[in-house]
């Protein structure tokens, strides 16, 4: 089998980020696919062919299809060399786990509910409604129609969001809060972690600025800050294609948030 | 290792790190906890992360002073900590493991839970007083864990959530016949075993349809249960149907 690496991949944002980052960390060369999200590139059918699920990211390791960000980035991070991103002992580790699912299983759909209403759906919305309603249909997963459903109809409900925004909330406390006992987050050594709170985080300063700033959680925005600063994040944010992921430009040391 | 494992009735979560336990051999001071009574919330020792934990009314392991929670990765702690061999060490069989076990954790559990406290808990928390069933809700750090038990004391549960959920039990007895290697889930047995048995077996008395046409998987958790670990677990349930107990699990995804 070859041992060629491809990346199917949005924007380096929120899950397609996160295995994006993982590979330049551990220095691994990959094709890159750009999966353009907001044209459903990710349920048409050559796609589909790839991951059936028609979620993104997907990578091809040789003839294998791994698909789920955070499990890929295990996956990258067990299978190649290049400097370890889960630290060796096994309460660390944990941690990393406990921290990752906390964040995919908790805080992202709380992040992501918030910012499919404001950005993700009116991004798609203006669009001809039978192409989109055709669009909708060609969603495998139920779960995943469901939320395309709700953003682009704009049908999340006063309290959903509330209770998103609640989570922001008790979450950005404990990101604050953890980020004061040790230097990364789920260790002291920088880990998946680390990669997986960056793309949940980094434009927190901007969608929650009320929340997260210097004076409220001066401990975010320098871990933020030394997370941008690795080459590899800044080669990883620069293949970024639209205005969102230039929200980055943030941690630029001489410009403010 | 200076270990203690607050528990709860061997089954869910708390089995799957009884068994994991027993399987590694790691040493741990044993404390059973009533988690249909909450006890978690008074008397087990507790962090952020217990505080937090999406998953529910689950185990907590304290090593050194800090409270881990979150049974599979209670499991997969343990299971480095001692060489275990519970985990396939090449890193696409890991990749694996950790997909099934997400598929259990994030579809399966939470319907079980939900199916599992409709029948089990539901009963007793409604035989609570106003004041006692307060006081356990007033312990609670996490605001949707709280919300979890209220509605299992209300008995809030809609239909479509619960066809969703049988359908889910489904779901996963059909993947599990498709998938079943040999013996176990993945060929060798792992933690995948363990956390699948762990919410999968109370529930061939709530949804037996799922289980009527399925030999491979009824085989299976025959085999599970045998094993020494399954069944040193089994025998710390102290009412000795611990299928039928059952607290608040993680939650049904919020998106739908």
């Amino acid at each position: 089998m070859s041992d060629k690496v491809t990346l199917f991949h949005w924007e380096p944002n929120a899950n397609s980020g996160k295995p994006m980052l993982a590979l330049a960390e551990k220095g691994v060369p990959f094709e890159s696919r750009y999966i353009d999200m907001l044209n459903f590139d990710q349920h048409k059918p050559e796609y589909l062919a790839i991951n059936p699920q028609g979620t993104i990211p997907a990578m091809l390791h040789g003839d294998r299809v791994l698909t789920e960000s955070t499990a890929i980035m295990e996956y990258v991070d067990a299978a190649f060399d290049g400097p370890a991103l889960m630290p060796p002992d096994p309460r660390d580790r944990w941690r990393v786990r406990w921290w990752m699912k906390f964040m995919d299983q908790w805080l992202a759909p709380s992040f992501s509910m918030i910012g499919w209403s404001v950005f993700v759906g009116p991004a798609v919305r203006h669009r001809d409604p039978k192409e989109l309603e055709a669009a909708i249909e060609r969603i495998p997963l139920p779960e995943r129609r469901t939320a395309w459903r709700k953003a682009i109809y704009n049908l999340f409900c006063e309290e959903e969001i509330a209770e998103s925004q609640r989570r922001v909330g008790v979450g950005i406390s404990m990101l604050e809060e953890a980020l004061s006992r040790r230097e990364w987050l789920a260790s002291d050594q920088y880990s998946l972690a680390d990669v997986n709170g960056f793309n949940l985080a980094y434009a927190l300063p901007l969608s929650q600025p009320h929340l997260s700033n210097e004076e409220t959680t001066p401990c975010i925005i320098d871990w933020l800050r030394r997370i941008y600063e690795r080459p590899a994040t800044k080669a990883t944010w620069a293949l970024g294609r639209t205005e969102m992921v230039k929200r980055v430009k943030i941690f630029e040391r001489e410009v403010q948030p | 290792m200076t270990a203690a494992l607050y528990h709860g009735e061997p089954n869910g979560p708390s089995l799957t790190v009884l068994a994991a336990l027993f399987e590694t051999g790691a040493e741990a001071d044993l404390i059973a906890l009533d988690l249909t009574q909450g006890e978690r919330h008074c008397r087990a020792v507790v962090g952020r992360e217990v505080e937090m934990s999406i998953e529910g009314e689950g185990p907590v392991l304290v090593v050194e002073g800090e409270a881990m929670a979150d049974s599979v990765f209670l499991a997969q702690y343990l299971d480095e900590s001692r060489g275990g061999g519970l985990q396939p060490a090449d890193p696409h069989a890991r990749w694996e493991m950790e997909m099934w076990c997400r598929f259990i954790i994030e579809r399966v559990a939470p319907a079980a839970a939900f199916l599992g406290n409709r029948a089990h808990l539901t009963p007793k928390l409604r035989a609570m007083s106003d004041e006692a069933f307060e006081a356990l809700v007033g312990r609670i750090a996490s605001a949707d864990l709280a919300e979890r038990w209220r509605a299992v004391r209300e008995g809030r549960y809609p239909e479509a959530q619960l066809e969703d959920s049988r359908a889910k039990i489904r779901l996963a007895v059909e993947r599990l016949e498709k998938r079943i290697e040999g013996d176990w889930i993945l060929g060798a047995f792992t933690i995948a075993d363990l956390e699948t048995y762990a919410w999968l077996a109370g529930m061939v008395d709530l949804v037996p349809e799922a289980f009527a046409d399925a030999p491979i998987t009824r085989a299976w958790l025959g085999r599970v249960a045998a094993r020494d670990s399954v069944r040193q677990a089994l025998a710390l349930s102290p009412t000795g149907v611990p299928m039928k107990s059952w607290a608040p699990g993680p939650e049904i995804n919020r998106w739908g």
